[in-house]
């Protein structure tokens, strides 16, 4: 089996990991404000306007993703690796991701995802993102089951009344 | 009634019952049962918490994709050791991410299971005999027969509710009665493409019995098909956890006391008798001791043999009840693999697709003719069982599959076309193979030295390989279940026969056996060693058997509880 931490941990490039903060809230949220639009910008051009599926900013997927992966139940080490991933992507394009045209942004991801460690974080990226739109709406991402109606396929009954069974 | 060791305290003086179970899925449910049926004072640990009906909703997030009836890898974990360019190599599952938790809950894996229930074959008992030796693998037969089992196999239709339709069949065992005691689940169309398309193939489909009641029963409603069962815990009371169909009716015996958020970090004992379990509280971390007359280990096959080598003591210093240095060996999971196929809107034949895609009803077909295989070319050999499903309905997992194509992912319009396209024009049906893990010298289980969970006791090293065998058989049987969805039309078919265990399918590690020498147990599953210790989940088997476990585990504990509950008359009179 992959050895996940090791991987995720000590293959940056770019020794931007900051793991052993990675539990302090204040922390991440700092870590997190800084990739954030860019996070955004990623999700919105692989889920955009006008397809099938809902558009990421219509079901707050950067939101949910922040969510998701500052609850406990989530991997720490891959919860690292989303914002190590969004730094070291931003540090190959510069700032500019975020306003570039379309074209640009195939360009830049597709480049992006050549390297392991750059298909990787695309991966979970998309991962969380399809989590937002075809979990339970009490995830606040597929809003009126949006994301269900989309390819017509439901949760089963009973929906949960809260999140992550007890909160 | 759940109640605090305090308060127990309160009650009775002190925390001592006539007996102490440790763990409460389907062995730990049955022998409460039976025990606090019986008038018994029993005490039901459990490490993980206890749900209501109505906490087991169909969050896919929660029960399919985070560890949350699980505990967190980093808090508790395994090793697994596995070959690698030659050499063994333990990974945490920390680092790997594959956890070997199944269900820590009250009922344990059972609230979880598919409940897809088959009984052992007579020859499953004697599979030495049977087939004779198989190099490196380390098979014998069981001590008892298929005949001593049989009885308890039908009490679980009964008590645990099996719903079915018994259809004879060369490999059926025998039953004492003529079926089963309710109707089957309702089924999906599918069902009449797959039997047509087997008949057509000379081959039969049988009706899967299931752990789930049709129809409500003691309390339990019947199914109400929300279309997500397996992996998910059952709100209607249908599926027959070890919660639902053992514990609940325990409680209202007034013998039971339930002890949620309990962790058991090893035994106490003396040459002959285990005097006390230390338990932690996982809430408040506070230590307390429990006292039993007799003590039942059901913690999952793994994990019972990791507190017994835990709790090793001057008298028993390479583990209790390990005075035949068999203990953890001979660790079993269950063999095969599965395939799948895709049913198109397109192409379908003979069901409308609007049927097949109805939500929530069952498949229930399995195929048993490959059970015992005799090839004209191969010869005569173990086989295995069948069963055929839909692809699992979880929505997340199978929007999942369609973000790469050419080893590129796929993002854009061009997935919505994907996922849009694989959810609303096609529907998966697929195989799953049971056959057996044949028992070798490198599956085990050992403490690891190197690591500690954070209750401070030494984790399970699971050192895993399968028999070349078991490769062997499921190959022979995927080739034949492809053919079976070609025949039902169906497209884009493959399969994946591979060595790596379903590790919610494991057993073996404290073999039963006639011989203290060469065993753990005896045909009891009452420990050669030292007579109040009994081990009651499923790592009592020598051989696994081609089918899922839970049935066996279940009958099987039920029979260990008709032995302790003899015990015990016999200390009251």
């Amino acid at each position: 089996m992959l050895k996940r931490r090791s991987f995720l941990i000590f293959t940056s490039i770019l020794g931007l990991s900051s793991y052993l903060n990675a539990g302090k809230k204040s922390k991440f949220d700092m870590e997190f404000k800084k990739v954030k639009l860019t996070i955004a910008s990623v999700q919105e051009h692989m889920f955009p306007k006008g397809g099938l599926l809902p558009y990421a900013k219509d079901i707050k997927a950067t939101q949910f993703l922040y969510e998701t992966i500052n609850h406990k139940s989530y991997d720490r080490d891959i919860k690292q690796f989303i914002i190590d991933g969004a730094n070291e992507f931003i540090c190959r394009e510069g700032s500019g991701f975020v306003s570039m045209t379309e074209s640009e942004k195939e360009k830049a991801l597709r480049s992006y995802e050549e390297s392991k460690r750059g298909e990787m974080w695309l991966n979970w990226i998309m991962t969380l993102t399809m989590e937002a739109m075809f979990s339970d709406p009490i995830y606040g991402s597929n809003i009126k089951e949006i994301g269900w109606s989309a390819i017509d396929s439901y949760g089963g009954y009973p929906r949960a009344n809260k999140r992550y069974i007890w909160g | 009634m759940v109640v605090t060791l305090g308060q127990i305290k309160d009650i009775y003086g002190v925390s001592m019952y006539d007996v102490v179970i440790v763990g409460s899925g389907a062995s730990g449910g049955a022998v409460a049962y039976t025990l606090t049926k019986a008038g018994y004072k029993v005490a039901l640990l459990e490490k993980g918490k206890l749900l209501s009906r109505d906490e087991f909703s169909k969050d896919e997030l929660a029960y399919c994709r985070r560890d949350i009836v699980t505990p967190n890898l980093f808090d508790e974990y395994h090793t697994i050791e596995e070959k690698v360019n030659g050499k063994w190599v333990a990974t945490p599952t920390y680092e790997s991410g594959w956890s070997f938790w199944n269900g820590n809950i009250v009922g344990g894996s059972s609230n979880l299971m598919s409940g897809m229930f088959h009984r052992l074959h007579p020859d499953d008992f004697r599979l030495r005999s049977k087939y004779g030796k198989i190099d490196g693998a380390n098979i014998v037969d069981w001590p008892i027969s298929y005949e001593e089992l049989e009885p308890y196999y039908t009490k679980v239709e009964e008590i645990v509710g099996v719903s079915g339709d018994f259809r004879p069949h060369r490999y059926e065992p025998k039953r004492s009665t003529p079926n089963f005691p309710q109707k089957p689940t309702e089924e999906n169309s599918v069902t009449k493409l797959i039997e047509k398309s087997c008949k057509e193939l000379g081959i039969s489909a049988l009706v899967t019995p299931r752990a789930i009641l049709s129809s409500g029963k003691n309390g339990r409603n019947g199914c109400t098909y929300s279309n997500f069962c397996g992996s998910y815990g059952c709100s209607s009371g249908a599926k027959g956890s070890s919660r639902e169909a053992l514990i609940r009716p325990a409680l209202a015996t007034g013998n039971l006391t339930l002890l949620p958020h309990k962790y058991v970090k090893k035994l106490y004992s003396t040459k002959d008798r285990v005097t006390s379990a230390v338990i932690v509280d996982t809430l408040t971390l506070k230590e307390e001791q429990i006292e039993g007359y007799i003590f039942v280990i059901s913690a999952q096959a793994h994990e019972s043999v990791r507190l017994l080598f835990n709790s090793a003591n001057k008298y028993y210093p390479n583990g209790l009840a390990n005075s035949s240095g068999e203990l953890g060996k001979n660790l079993i999971f269950s063999g095969g693999g599965a395939g799948e196929g895709e049913l198109h809107k397109d192409s379908l034949k003979d069901i409308e697709f609007k049927e097949l895609i109805k939500t929530g009803l069952f498949v229930n077909r399995s195929i048993l003719d490959w059970y015992f295989i005799d090839d004209w070319w191969r010869g005569k050999f173990k086989g295995g069982l069948v069963e055929i499903m839909f692809q699992h309905q979880n929505i997340i997992s199978r929007s999942l599959q369609n973000t790469y194509s050419d080893g590129k992912l796929v993002w854009g319009k061009e997935l919505g076309e994907r996922i849009v396209d694989n959810m609303t024009n096609q529907k998966s049906i697929r195989f799953e193979i049971f056959n057996d893990w044949l028992p070798n010298d490198n599956c085990f289980v050992s403490l690891d030295p190197n690591h500690k969970d954070k209750y401070g006791m030494p984790v399970g090293k699971l050192r895993i390989q399968a028999h070349p065998q078991d490769l062997k058989v499921g190959n022979y049987i995927a080739k034949k279940c492809k053919k079976i969805l070609k025949q039902m039309g169906a497209k884009n078919i493959y399969f994946d026969i591979s060595s790596t265990p379903p590790q919610n399918l494991v057993a073996g590690g404290c073999r039963f056996g006639d011989d203290p020498k060469k065993s753990v147990l005896n045909r009891d599953c009452q420990s050669h060693d030292i007579a109040n210790l009994f081990v009651a989940d499923a790592s009592f088997m020598p051989t696994g058997g081609s089918v899922a476990y839970t049935w066996t585990i279940y009958a099987n504990a039920f029979r260990v509880a008709d032995k302790i509950v003899k015990i015990l008359k016999y200390k009251n009179n």
